[in-house]
């Protein structure tokens, strides 16, 4: 099954399109379909407690499953640089147990109610959540609220999970695409923590449970929480457990902002891949953030240019040329910061090659706008996907989650689509000529030097 | 467009059905008897049709499987019916190149297709609006190819590049989800590579591309499964409009695609350049699809590898520590519902060069033998008909109605009968713990199964090329 999500994921989280072109007049011309129906995200209901815990209940569906997702405002980012890694494993020693569970009980109580215990670090937040059936809905807030709460963080279990993350980090590190993201973000982003896809060994190494528990103890707590409750549930049984289980947890320390610098500029850097058939290349600059006004002009010139299987660079370097499977370009967010970048596995022979066609297509869409046409395909792709990204639990959850984090207010998901259907072909030309320039981007190159060095003496910097 | 599959074998979403019968304690009866509604008919040409509604989201998934895959190819040409798959993207009689891929994403929608052992699917997410859009082009190109050189070369370029991306460049690239089949079968319908081998992709024509068409691209050949939000009416009279044209064909006899029964455990190794740490996987020939002992291993799955109470997850990782997590499933390339032919159940480990390929295998036995030698703890059996239940749920909820459309077309492809979805609660509940040992002394036999050991190996030593025999 997820060999098809896998890839089909990729068409969802990705946009784009050009618009039908003008059948040939032999030709029969498709069925427009009937007039479309009204859509409005989901209603939620979302209170805080006396503690400062945001709660959102999203009754959603007719499937008897209910999420029920922690975010906590506590990831890479306040990790500190002498405790790299830290929060990640604080996520792993988190599912070893509870004061009054231990790890195999808690397994079986996570099993009990059809789900796993999934809980995971990123820049900027910690993850915790269940996916149980619907009957359990109360039963999985008060065993979140428990890990949550009362980690039992056993020593016992350190010294395995840092082998374990040891072995992580060298099977990741050994994908070229792992690679060539670990280099473009520390060229971006420096010694800022988004810098940092993977620690060091090193790094693991000297954490020890004291550093779990300060990280723990100083990040961890009701201010820093936002709980979604998405799916089919008992929503009077399922705020009573809330109030149970949650009123009593301390606010915790306030969340620090270190908000982040990053740099646009033209470097090369090539890391050698003797015999890789293939180059891995990310190539991309800093945009503006969630917050801006130009965010969603960016996404629907995002979505025309690199961010769909029918935008013009996969259209030309794949669908054209066939130097690539699967080039996408996006853009990538974490708290009010965001970068765009096009990436692609690409013919070795074709390294070159493919970065002209891709700077070629930038330069295109810079000096003349889209046909109205083509952008209105691109809108309506939008406003279709919107629909799909609101439409089950997991994703309401996440549409949701960004936006409470991002800060965008609650106006954001009820005026997104007017938003992108008022973007305008001008507006597209202008957006790539402000903020995506070739000349200011990072080209990080993962691929076989000797066969690559020559075709990438053109790019080693900027005009 | 997508290919046969991905790199690390995943979590495989497992969909089947159970009813819970509460023996636990925390767990309570469920009053939910999830029932989907199922409408089911053919047309004269052969077409087989299943309607499902479900007007939660004002969207429909569209779903056309054909009933060849990747296990029956021509055996001059490993990867063929995936490259075939990307040519049924790149032009038919009212579309040219991309126009397909731009009628859907212009319509709001997404789409894709796939490649999988027993069938090729093509499916759409659109707004419900728009199904009519959707079926006049899925017809079309079920009417005929307008394929030509420059699109066969171009898209052998593509897969090439798909599997370079997915195996050739990749560290464990090909493990196991390829390996595995390769050295545990030995019908060449079942133990090839299916990827295939890039000279084979390079060597295609486009008279074979024109002949695969003819021979397995026909509404006799079809399943067309629609569920979402429509009208059963409208779909029934859209249906009929665009696919009752559609001439049928003379099909060509099914080759025998039977294994032996594997008396003597095979163990295979494989160098592989690009990985780091060394890697095992263990795959077990499967009872027949939709006996009773094929049931008990949908439960033997569930309590072996999925979950976090899983018996390999206790004993390799939180017990001994040998790895981060055990992964694994019946069907690498899907579940254990949409295959028709033998199929492996597989578990998946890396660990660490101090630690030896004959201690993993020991822990995964330690896990495994109870259930060879005594009844199963009827708790244990109680998690694993919830985690069953709990799957088969998120399968039918899965991306805009795709996980539930996919149950359909393959009961209906497979079985000809879709309704089965909602009969799969009463085969999972009637497993006994008798019949859970019974299956586990012959499935799980040591005999009955393939180990591929992977081990790093300098980088001049080999290429990323399939598994061998020791």
């Amino acid at each position: 099954m997820k060999t098809i999500t896998r890839n089909a994921s990729w068409l969802v989280l990705v946009a784009g399109l050009i618009a039908v072109a003008p059948a040939h007049a032999q030709k029969q011309t498709p069925p427009e379909g009937g007039p479309a129906k009204a859509f409005a995200v989901p209603a939620n209901e979302t209170y805080t407690l006396g503690n400062g815990m945001k709660v959102t209940l999203v009754p959603y569906g007719i499937i008897p499953k209910v999420t029920v997702s922690a975010a906590i405002d506590a990831g890479s980012v306040n990790e500190g640089s002498d405790h790299v890694g830290v929060s990640g494993l604080t996520a792993d020693l988190m599912k070893e147990g509870t004061q009054s569970l231990t790890s195999e009980q808690l397994a079986d109580a996570t099993a009990k109610m059809g789900s796993t215990l999934d809980v995971a670090a990123n820049a900027d937040q910690t993850i915790a959540q269940l996916d149980v059936l619907s009957e359990f809905g109360p039963q999985a807030v008060k065993l979140l609220a428990d890990v949550l709460q009362h980690p039992r963080l056993p020593e016992s279990e350190l010294e395995r999970l840092k082998n374990d993350a040891l072995r992580q980090i060298a099977v990741r590190s050994s994908r070229p695409q792992t690679i060539a993201q670990m280099k473009f973000r520390k060229i971006l982003y420096g010694d800022h923590p988004y810098g940092t896809v993977l620690p060091t060994e090193a790094d693991i190494k000297k954490i020890a449970l004291q550093d779990v528990k300060n990280y723990f103890d100083g990040n961890f707590g009701a201010q820093r929480t936002h709980l979604y409750v998405a799916g089919k549930f008992d929503v009077a049984a399922v705020k009573k457990a809330i109030a149970e289980s949650f009123n009593g947890w301390g606010k915790g320390a306030p969340r620090v902002e270190k908000l982040a610098s990053p740099k646009a500029q033209r470097v090369l850097d090539v890391t050698d891949r003797p015999g890789a058939p293939q180059s891995t290349l990310v190539v991309g600059l800093p945009v503006p953030p969630p917050t801006s006004p130009d965010a969603i002009p960016l996404g629907v010139t995002n979505a025309l240019l690199g961010g769909s299987f029918n935008s013009r660079i996969t259209a030309n370097i794949r669908e054209q040329k066939g130097y690539t499977y699967s080039p996408r370009s996006e853009i990538s967010r974490r708290y009010h910061d965001a970068y765009w970048a096009e990436s692609a596995d690409v013919t070795t022979q074709y390294t070159g090659a493919s970065l002209k066609e891709i700077f070629g297509e930038i330069e295109r869409l810079k000096s003349e706008a889209p046909p109205a046409t083509e952008l209105k395909g691109i809108q309506n792709y939008i406003s279709g996907l919107f629909i799909i990204q609101n439409s089950s639990r997991g994703a309401l959850i996440s549409q949701l989650q960004y936006v409470d984090f991002q800060g965008l207010g609650e106006n954001y998901l009820k005026t997104y689509v007017a938003k992108v259907n008022a973007v305008t072909p001008a507006d597209v030309q202008k957006m790539t000529g402000q903020y995506i320039k070739p000349d200011e981007m990072t080209i990080v190159v993962v691929g076989d030097k000797s066969k690559i060095t020559d075709q990438l003496t053109p790019y080693q910097k900027g005009n | 467009m997508q290919g046969v599959g991905k790199g690390r074998v995943r979590r495989l979403v497992l969909m089947l059905a159970t009813v819970f019968c509460g023996l636990s304690a925390v767990a309570e009866p469920s009053s939910d008897q999830f029932h989907v509604p199922v409408d089911y008919y053919k047309l004269p040409n052969g077409l087989r049709v299943v309607l499902s509604q479900d007007h939660t989201a004002p969207t429909v998934c569209v779903g056309v499987y054909y009933r060849i895959g990747f296990r029956i190819e021509p055996r001059d040409r490993t990867g063929f019916a995936h490259l075939f798959e990307h040519m049924m993207f790149q032009g038919s009689r009212n579309l040219g190149k991309m126009e397909f891929i731009k009628l859907v994403q212009a319509n709001g929608g997404i789409l894709n297709g796939s490649t999988r052992f027993d069938f090729t699917n093509y499916f759409e997410v659109v707004p419900s609006n728009k199904l009519e859009t959707v079926l006049w082009a899925e017809a079309d190109r079920m009417s005929g190819l307008a394929v030509n050189e420059e699109n066969l070369k171009n898209q052998q370029g593509v897969v090439g590049n798909e599997v370079k991306v997915n195996v050739l460049n990749a560290p464990y690239g090909g493990f196991p989800w390829i390996d595995l089949p390769m050295a545990a079968n030995s019908n060449w319908y079942n133990a090839h590579n299916f990827y295939g081998d890039l000279t084979d992709i390079e060597a295609a024509k486009l008279e074979e591309v024109k002949k695969f068409f003819d021979t397995y691209y026909a509404p006799n050949n079809a399943v067309l499964t629609i569920v979402g939000d429509f009208e059963t009416a409208d779909a029934k009279k859209l249906v009929e409009k665009y696919f009752g044209g559609i001439k049928s064909s003379q099909l060509p006899a099914v080759p025998d695609l039977t294994e032996p029964k594997q008396e003597k455990e095979k163990i295979v190794t494989k160098q592989d350049p690009l990985a780091p740490r060394p890697a095992l996987a263990v795959g077990y020939h499967m009872p027949d699809r939709n006996t009773a002992e094929y049931y008990a291993m949908g439960l033997i799955e569930q309590m072996l590898i999925e979950g976090d109470d899983a018996l390999m997850r206790k004993e390799l990782v939180l017990k001994r520590g040998l790895t981060d997590s055990v992964d694994g499933g019946i069907n690498l390339l899907g579940n254990m519902f949409n295959y028709q032919g033998p199929m492996l159940m597989a578990a998946e480990v890396r660990y660490d060069p101090t630690t030896k390929p004959e201690t993993i295998l020991e822990a995964m036995d330690t896990a495994i033998e109870p259930l060879r030698t005594k009844l199963v703890d009827p708790q244990m059996l109680d998690r694993a008909r919830v985690k069953l239940r709990s799957s088969l749920y998120d399968t039918m909820g899965q991306f805009g109605g795709f996980g539930l459309m996919d149950l359909l077309a393959s009961f209906a492809l497979f079985d000809d009968d879709p309704a089965r979805v909602n009969t799969l609660v009463g085969q999972f509940d009637k497993v006994t713990p008798e019949l859970i040992q019974k299956t586990a002394q012959e499935y799980l036999r040591p005999g009955n199964r393939t180990v591929i050991e992977l081990q790093p190996a300098p980088k001049a030593a080999s290429s990323g090329a399939p598994a061998k025999n020791q």
